[in-house]
């Protein structure tokens, strides 16, 4: 956009065009996994003797794979955020409570 | 970005914000990449039939539940059967 040599960036415009384009890379990356297992689980499941074309009854399964694997994903990533928060809260009153428990070794 | 970005120039705040975003961004990217491994794995468990709807039916929310709670309690108990080893040398 600098086609008259106007803009030239400020250091803070610089700052947040980086922090934008670190989080959109780390956004693509994991885009890119997704697709890439959707195509792997989906391609085994769906499409388990290889013919000359996708048939419409293929298409209308890799479809719903597709769904089905993204709530899939959100189910366990969901499960796993709540599980790694309550294993954190455990561990920070374990914390305590080994501190607390100094000098005698856990029978644990 | 057309410009290049020079670190050094940034101030000292400037410089602990990016630390910061960096950290959970990076922090962010390792749980996701644990969830990634874990839908392929439970997946596999889970997802055996043939697939007749783009929706999760229940059965497979809770398989998927039950999954990650299982793969994270396996994980505890080899960490704490690692440790008796340990222990009993």
């Amino acid at each position: 956009m600098a086609l008259f040599g106007s803009d030239a960036p400020a250091p803070a415009n610089q700052k947040v065009a980086l922090i934008n384009q670190i989080q959109q890379e780390a956004a693509m990356n994991n885009a890119r996994q997704l697709i890439s297992k959707v195509n792997e689980h989906c391609f085994a499941h769906c499409i388990p003797r290889p013919g000359s074309s996708l048939t419409s009854r293929d298409q209308t399964c890799l479809s719903q794979c597709m769904e089905k694997y993204i709530s899939f994903w959100n189910t366990t990533s969901r499960t796993y955020g709540v599980r790694l928060a309550s294993e954190q809260k455990k561990l920070a009153g374990q914390d305590v409570a080994a501190m607390n428990a100094f000098g005698t070794p856990s029978s644990e | 970005m057309d410009q290049q970005l020079d670190v050094s120039k940034l101030s000292e705040a400037d410089k602990k914000e990016l630390t910061q975003i960096l950290t959970s961004e990076a922090q962010k990217s390792t749980i996701q990449q644990t969830v990634h491994h874990l839908s392929d794995i439970c997946w596999k468990k889970c997802i055996t039939g043939s697939i007749s709807s783009g929706r999760l039916d229940q059965a497979e929310d809770t398989c998927a539940q039950n999954c990650v709670e299982r793969w994270m309690d396996t994980n505890f108990a080899v960490l704490k059967h690692l440790e008796t080893l340990r222990g009993g040398q």
